[in-house]
């Protein structure tokens, strides 16, 4: 296969997908954009030189973790609400005015917002009223979309990273404490005691200088 | 278990809790031509980039007072994470909004079906570059949009690095000097105070 068709078999494939479902690229983007920028830390950290061997074996799972949660949490969140709402829209529990209207007026009332009714197929509504759901279907979608991505990136994700980076943050310098304990007498560094163990700010100040660590960019 | 099992377990499960959201939905009749105008023009107009703007606003406005309220770190390390973070959003919008604007134009200027070249175009050659099947869609509004987000993507692996990290570096350390300085004055206050106290 030539390469224009392999490019005409592309933009088909995007025309086909996302040409009528804004929501839904919306998602879909969203996803490859947390993945794309995960993938970019892992790169940041795999040739930074500054970090040492043992420190990318922590700090690259640990990424690629955080990116999970990120990208598992945006996903379900937001496909839930554009799901939900697309439910609400196609079954008749949403409307505009005027197609409500015209379902009243018709009879078919007591059909909206039941399992299995879809208003496009059993709804046999006029060209203009067609217009008008189609315009409010996706204008729904793309609002559903926008409030879960808000929701997951917003409220969600930065809680969950938080939780986790806090517990991640004691098992470190709970680690390192009982590394530094381990250390032969011979060979410890010669300063006093109280700087042999890791304490809290320390850690903090040292991983502070980590600048790849947790989650820097996004897509 | 086979893996298209489980993958059916999980479609179930998922399109049962929909259902079950869906509902508890209350109906809803939007009945003004104003309200309905509103969300048709959300639905036409708003798109990745606006998407990108609205999680960047809202991100502002609520990630660093998640950070500043987060008691499981210390004071010092809940400032630093706020700041790093209103960076990152700042740093992260502007590049984001930009680039898939950015994208979007250039694709919709070259993503025309031959009967909308006109005769004063430049460039006619590569004008429908980008353009899919004729016939596959009724309008390419929406696939303008989408296929200029998924080249912005690509685009942004590179500006992640370039201008990103730089700019958030960049805005974080400024923030950050800024909290140390203001913590620094407000110690040397407290200490002419005591000081004064003392002298009383």
């Amino acid at each position: 296969m030539s390469n224009a068709s392999l490019f005409m078999k592309f933009k088909d494939l995007v025309a086909k997908h996302y040409g009528e479902n804004p929501g839904k690229m919306l998602i879909h983007t969203g996803v490859i954009g947390w993945i794309l920028s995960a993938a970019a830390q892992v790169v940041a950290i795999v040739i930074n030189d500054k970090i040492p061997k043992e420190q990318k074996m922590f700090l690259v799972p640990q990424e690629m973790a955080d990116a999970a949660v990120n990208i598992v949490s945006f996903y379900l969140i937001t496909q839930t609400f554009a799901s939900v709402a697309n439910k609400l829209v196609k079954t008749g529990k949403w409307l505009p005015g005027a197609v409500r209207d015209f379902f009243e007026k018709g009879g078919l009332a007591d059909k909206l917002g039941k399992k299995g009714f879809d208003v496009k197929l059993n709804g046999n509504l006029p060209d203009e009223l067609l217009k008008k759901y189609e315009k409010f279907d996706k204008g729904i979608d793309v609002i559903a979309t926008t409030v879960g991505s808000i929701l997951s990136c917003n409220i969600v994700t930065p809680l969950i990273r938080n939780e986790i980076a806090a517990n991640r943050q004691k098992r470190s310098i709970a680690r390192m404490n009982s590394k530094n304990s381990e250390v032969n007498p011979v060979e410890k560094p010669s300063v006093s005691p109280s700087y042999q163990k890791v304490s809290l700010k320390d850690f903090q100040a040292l991983s502070s200088r980590v600048y790849t660590s947790s989650s820097n960019l996004k897509v | 278990m086979s893996i298209s099992s489980i993958s059916s377990r999980i479609s179930n499960f998922s399109n049962s809790v929909t259902q079950g959201i869906t509902n508890v939905v209350p109906k809803m009749t939007v009945k003004g031509e104003r309200a309905n105008n509103v969300i048709s023009w959300i639905g036409e107009k708003v798109s990745s980039p606006q998407n990108r703007l609205i999680l960047g606003v809202s991100a502002l406005m609520s990630q660093p007072f998640i950070d500043l309220n987060n008691k499981k770190v210390d004071e010092d390390t809940r400032k630093v994470s706020a700041a790093r973070t209103v960076a990152k959003i700042i740093a992260g919008t502007l590049t984001g909004v930009a680039i898939r604007s950015g994208c979007i134009h250039a694709i919709d200027a070259f993503t025309k079906y031959p009967s909308q070249i006109t005769p004063d175009m430049k460039f006619k050659n590569l004008r429908s570059l980008f353009a899919p099947s004729e016939g596959l869609l009724k309008s390419l509004d929406h696939y303008k949009k989408s296929l200029g987000t998924i080249i912005s993507l690509v685009v942004m692996v590179f500006t992640n690095f370039l201008i990103d990290a730089p700019l958030t570096k960049y805005l974080t350390n400024k923030f950050v000097d800024k909290i140390h300085q203001k913590e620094q004055m407000n110690k040397s206050e407290e200490s002419n105070k005591t000081k004064e106290v003392k002298h009383e």
